[in-house]
């Protein structure tokens, strides 16, 4: 039976993850009909009703993964790694171009690569369940996570989806920490790191891809072209002050002065909005899943869940670190949603089955 | 529960115990990565939080100004020739502009004008000029205002919004007496007395609208409006209603106007419209009734901000239509000038009117004969006969008899020389040549010769065709006459009475009552009586006095042996013509200056005053008859009962 809906399961299940989830997706939602009040262009009002249905649909698939015994997912890693690399190739012959990358299958409804983000976890824990990672001391052995990470990498790269390249690639990066490698090695790998960095700059980069990493290094350089979603997200931002303007009283979001800001740049709204404290607060609810997943990983009854739970802690930090740090003004403007905050069915779908995983792994810590 | 447990066998023997793992670790990276999250919060909103509010405010409030409309100028009976109407205009702001090269095609092709006319129009400005609005287009019809509408939000830095717009409502007409506005200039700015306007605004650059500036300028508004990131307002905050400028009530009657300037059209397909200058005025009160000067424009054409070529056009007129005549240029004034210098011959005691002097058709002074215009001679000719038929000779030794200086303070008791005063911008005040002029200006001494061309008003002798009608209203009004003047007083916009304007300003020359009856007499003798040089002025019904003239304006030896129709244009006389009736009780002078008619006063300029007199007196009322009493009352109620 693939559906175990045993007694213990449910006895052990997550109250406090469920908690969190349902008070960050509560404060995504309510954010998001402030953001589209004033009637984004390509979201009106009908967008707020599109992402409550959205939200069930990743709640169905939450729930399915929850109640599929992990060990399955294990079984069948290399099959679904397999499946979402060809999902991923799939665009290449077939896909539309949108926004300058391809990677939005079936007319936008569906992301591959937010599946693969998932695939990669499950198939790196496989690994990683094998080989441990206290074995992991020589950077050879580095070698092969290195070729599972670089598949679906290579693959985005080669629709030119920078943003979730990156995002991939950092979502592996996520076990390093893990690893027992020595500082000196690290070292190497660091310097061979800037010589790639400076190769890839020189000639990996299309020119509006380096202006906005220049933008973003000096947001001055050109307020009114690429640097200035940069800067309307800083005014945003700190314009919020202490308490914020209040829920649909920002005059950067309701005046529509914050480009995209149903999507990449919700979490802006919610900083004008709801000022310090209120950002803080999704913080601390943020950092408080990812603790609790992390926790999961660390009281899990075998490696396997232990890894699924780490990748997948990765797979919703990562999106949601880089999509604060660009609102913040730390990082370049990268397409990268906020998990339960930005509009859009993919990367609650996948976010769903991130949890999923989660809930999971959790209900089965005592079970064996 | 797990089909195969060979699995479960590595996990239990392959794997390690979850607990040993570094995952602590990791949990320290992330809340790193948070702790930095939450500094940078703090740094943006609350220790940067009031600076980035105020951008924020910055960004969405705009301080719009509200342009006052000008105020109206209307005619003595309150009917409109300039007024304001709301009008869509289209600006660019240089500085939020996003892509040059395609907000300006695609304004080119919303307009139907050429894209890079209209960029070159803006320029790149620097500095504090980039957030300047720059106006493409004043006045846009609906169908271009609806078109640009749609296209806002893909044209950033483009702004449309209601304004007043200028409109002279008949156009040509009174065109140099109204004058015009256009955008302040960079020399007007730095003018303190132009401290107030902001660059862009309008200001009065000719005529009455420079001259009452401001009376009509009205005080400008302003609105603090909330805009979204297209730049279309939402809300507004607060705002302070601009304030309409003045009313101005002229002098100036529409339909004696509307004649005057009518004469000067072209009679003929062949003929050209005339040039020149008309000035109509009542000599009892000092009214200027009409004032026409021709080549006219239209003022419309600068109310929008005027196009390169209609300005190069108006500018590069060899005509020059934009300079007043009426006021702005000097004429020599020819035989109107006798009549006072029968005056001075009259008032000094020398001159017997009932006396002969034979004219034979020439005078010899010296070496050098002067002409009598008929070439055959007058004959045996008194004062009244010289004046009906002009007669040069008998002038000739009346001058010389009497010297230039005499006449000249004759000449200035008629106001001559000086500026009469009226409101008009660039009013220049005419010469009268006297011994000491000549010898300040010229250095030289006058020569006998001299005194010859100035006693028939020619030589040195000049005046504005506005001094002309201000001596002629002294002739009319018996030595006493009001200076001339345009303004009847000022209003505030919704009409209540700011000031009364009527001088009051008696201009008493101390003439001789008796000396001026005789020419009173000869004058209304050089219209009605047998040969009159005038007849062609006269109005049925009516008793007209008034003097031709015929100026020179080279000398005769630049056009000896030409035909008539081949002097160049420019070389050819000027018909000049002054008139007043009823001659007993005068209520009207007109003064008419065709320059380069090719004909003399009698023909040309006389006809043109007959028909503005018949106008005013159909108008007003012939004297003595019974039509005369209805249209004492003027038909405006309110406005006039300070006539009453």
């Amino acid at each position: 039976m693939m559906l175990e809906l045993d007694r213990r399961s449910m006895q052990n299940f997550d109250w406090v993850l469920l908690t969190l989830v349902c008070a960050l997706a509560g404060l995504g939602i309510l954010n998001l009909m402030s953001a589209t009040a004033a009637g984004v262009e390509g979201g009106t009002s009908t967008s707020v009703e599109r992402q409550v249905v959205s939200m069930s649909l990743a709640a169905l698939a939450m729930a399915i993964t929850a109640f599929v015994d992990y060990r399955h997912f294990e079984r069948f890693a290399v099959l679904i790694f397999l499946f979402s690399l060809g999902l991923l190739a799939l665009p290449l012959f077939v896909g539309a171009e949108t926004r300058g990358s391809q990677s939005w299958l079936f007319k936008g409804s569906l992301q591959p690569s937010e599946f693969a983000k998932v695939a990669l976890v499950i198939m790196l824990a496989r690994y990683l369940h094998r080989n441990p990672p206290s074995m992991i001391t020589r950077l050879r052995h580095l070698v092969v996570p290195l070729v599972i990470v670089a598949l679906p990498v290579g693959f985005v790269l080669l629709q030119r989806d920078m943003g979730v390249a990156l995002l991939i690639l950092l979502i592996g990066l996520t076990y390093l920490p893990l690893f027992k490698i020595s500082m000196r090695a690290w070292a190497g790998v660091g310097l061979i790191a800037i010589g790639a960095l400076a190769v890839i700059w020189e000639f990996g980069l299309k020119v509006y891809q380096k202006q906005r990493i220049m933008d973003f290094l000096d947001p001055t350089r050109d307020p009114l072209s690429s640097g200035y979603q940069a800067m309307q997200s800083r005014i945003a931002v700190g314009s919020g002050g202490l308490l914020g303007a209040g829920w649909q009283e920002g005059t950067q979001t309701q005046l529509r002065f914050l480009p995209t800001q149903h999507t990449d740049f919700v979490f802006s709204v919610l900083a004008e909005e709801w000022g310090f404290v209120g950002s803080v607060l999704v913080l601390a609810l943020f950092l408080f899943l990812f603790m609790w997943g992390l926790w999961i990983a660390r009281s899990s009854k075998d490696g396997f869940g232990a890894m699924l739970a780490v990748g997948t802690v990765g797979t919703l930090f990562w999106p949601a670190a880089i999509n604060i740090a660009m609102v913040l003004g730390l990082a370049p403007v990268i397409g990268v949603a906020l998990p339960l905050f930005s509009y859009g069915g993919s990367a609650l779908l996948s976010a769903g089955i991130s949890l999923g995983l989660l809930f999971n792994v959790s209900m089965r810590r005592y079970v064996f | 529960m797990i089909r195969g447990s060979r699995d479960g066998d590595h996990l239990v023997g392959g794997g390690e115990a979850p607990a040993d793992l570094r995952v602590g670790l990791v949990a320290w990276l992330l809340a790193v990565v948070f702790i930095i999250f939450v500094f940078r919060l703090f740094q943006l909103q609350i220790l940067e939080g009031a600076d980035l509010a105020s951008r924020s405010e910055r960004n969405s409030v705009r301080t719009l100004t509200l342009d006052a409309p000008r105020g109206d100028i209307v005619d003595r009976e309150g009917r409109v020739l300039a007024t304001s109407r709301p009008a869509f205009r289209l600006r660019v702001i240089p500085n939020e502009i996003r892509s040059r090269e395609s907000t300006y095609a695609v304004l080119g092709e919303l307009l139907d004008r050429d894209g890079a006319v209209l960029a070159d129009r803006v320029g790149q400005p620097r500095g504090r000029k980039r957030f300047q609005p720059v106006v493409l287009e004043g006045d846009l019809s609906y169908e271009q205002r609806a078109r640009v509408e749609t296209h806002r939000y893909a044209l950033p830095g483009v702004v449309t919004d209601m304004t007043p717009h200028r409109i002279y409502v008949e156009a040509e007409l009174a065109a140099h007496v109204l004058g015009n506005i256009g955008q302040i200039g960079s020399r007007e700015l730095e003018n303190p007395q132009f401290s107030e306007y902001r660059s862009g605004e309008v200001i009065g650059k000719a005529g009455l609208e420079a001259g009452l500036e401001s009376h009509l300028r009205g005080d400008s508004g302003g609105r603090n409006v909330v805009v979204d990131v297209a730049g279309r307002e939402v809300e507004t905050i607060d705002e302070v209603e601009p304030i309409p400028g003045g009313r101005l009530v002229l002098t100036l009657d529409l339909d004696i106007q509307a004649e005057a300037e009518k004469v000067f059209d072209s009679e003929g397909l062949d003929q050209p419209d005339k040039m020149g200058a008309l000035v109509a005025m009542d000599p009892r009160t000092g009214e200027v009734l009409a004032l026409v000067s021709r080549p006219a424009y239209d003022p419309n054409d600068f109310a929008g901000g005027i196009d390169e070529s209609t300005w190069s056009e108006l500018t590069g007129d060899a005509w020059r239509p934009l300079r007043n005549r009426a006021v702005a240029d000097q004429y020599p004034p020819g035989s109107i000038y006798k009549p006072i210098v029968a005056m001075a011959g009259l008032s000094e005691g020398i001159l017997d009117p009932e006396e002969k002097v034979n004219c034979p058709g020439h005078y010899r002074l010296g070496s050098r004969v002067y002409r009598c215009w008929k070439h055959e001679g007058h004959g045996e000719v008194n004062l009244e006969e010289a004046l009906r038929g002009s007669c040069d000779v008998y002038f000739y030794k009346l001058g010389l008899e009497l010297g230039v200086d005499v006449i000249g303070k004759y000449a200035s008791q008629f106001g001559l020389g000086t500026a009469t005063g009226i409101e008009l911008p660039g009013e220049r005040s005419g010469l009268v040549p006297t011994r000491q002029w000549k010898e300040q200006n010229r250095g030289e001494a006058w020569i006998k010769g001299e005194t010859v061309s100035a006693s028939i008003g020619q030589g040195y002798n000049l005046a504005t065709p506005i001094q002309l009608a201000h001596a002629y209203s002294i002739l009319a009004g018996r030595g006493v006459a009001q200076q001339p003047y345009l303004i009847k007083r000022l209003e505030t916009w919704d009409g209540r009475l700011v000031k009364d304007m009527s001088p009051n300003q008696t201009w008493s020359s101390g003439l001789d009552q008796e000396a001026l009856e005789l020419v009173r007499q000869a004058l209304i003798s050089a219209v009605e009586g047998p040969d009159a040089t005038g007849a062609l002025a006269q109005v049925e019904g009516l008793s007209v006095a008034g003097k031709t003239a015929t100026s020179q304006v080279v000398s005769l030896d630049l056009i000896k042996g030409l035909e008539p129709e081949e002097i160049p244009i420019k070389f050819r006389d000027h018909a000049l013509f002054a008139a007043f009736a009823p001659a007993d009780d005068p209520e009207i002078v007109v003064v008419v200056v065709v320059e380069h008619a090719g004909a003399g006063g009698g023909a040309v300029a006389a006809p043109m005053a007959q028909r503005v007199l018949a106008r005013y007196f159909d108008k007003n009322g012939y004297p003595g008859s019974l039509d005369e009493e209805q249209s004492v009352e003027r038909p405006l109620e309110g406005r006039i009962d300070d006539d009453a």
